[in-house]
């Protein structure tokens, strides 16, 4: 599953940051391209398969709202 | 704008920056993030789309308040941050003059302090203990 975060909205400070928070319970690779930040996500933990992507995206956006 | 997908389960606002700024996006955003998921993406013309998407299964109806919420929320945020920065200067002097006064006090305390010690100080010399002027180590040093 890939997110794609537009740089417009989203540092790649808070995306890492988010990634940090969620390593555990998935595999997370980042791919900067010109105008987004690309997120892959594989391997995600069963019990959290259906909300992860989703609360990852609320999380980076929460990391946004306190950067700002 | 808003564009409703029921079966997605998510609705997305469309937002001209021009009218929002971006910090009022994000606050808004940030107010909905217990109750939907929220990404925000680029949209044609410089637009912000906002996708909400609920986080237990809604009805259209239920989409459509949500949006409207949301719009609510946004419209408050915006005027919370033009009047935070129409206001800017008028704060930052009640700031600076609070600050400037807080250290006139502190300025006072220790004028006040050193008055009070002043008339006990002993230019004299004349406040030594006894035992210290005629005392045996005293009389050893003579």
């Amino acid at each position: 599953m890939t997110i794609k975060f537009s740089k417009k909205f989203y540092s790649l400070t808070a995306v890492k940051k988010s990634i940090k928070a969620y390593q555990s319970l998935a595999g997370f690779k980042i791919t900067e391209r010109k105008k987004t930040i690309e997120v892959l996500i594989e391997n995600i933990d069963k019990d959290f398969k259906n909300v992860l992507v989703d609360e990852f995206s609320n999380y980076v956006l929460s990391e946004m709202k306190n950067a700002y | 704008m808003k564009k409703i997908k029921v079966k997605e389960n998510k609705i997305v606002i469309i937002v001209n920056p021009i009218f929002y700024s971006l910090e009022a996006i994000y606050s808004a955003a940030y107010i909905f993030i217990d109750r939907a998921y929220l990404l925000l993406n680029e949209s044609p013309k410089n637009q912000v789309a906002i996708n909400i998407k609920g986080k237990e299964k809604l009805t259209k109806k239920q989409l459509e308040d949500l949006a409207g919420e949301f719009c609510n929320e946004l419209l408050n945020c915006a005027l919370r941050d033009k009047i935070s920065k129409n206001n800017q200067k008028i704060r930052e002097q009640i700031i600076t003059r609070a600050l400037f006064s807080a250290e006139e006090t502190s300025n006072e305390k220790i004028n006040k302090k050193i008055e009070k010690e002043k008339w006990q100080k002993d230019t004299l010399g004349i406040a030594l203990p006894w035992k210290e002027k005629y005392g045996k180590s005293a009389q050893k040093q003579r």
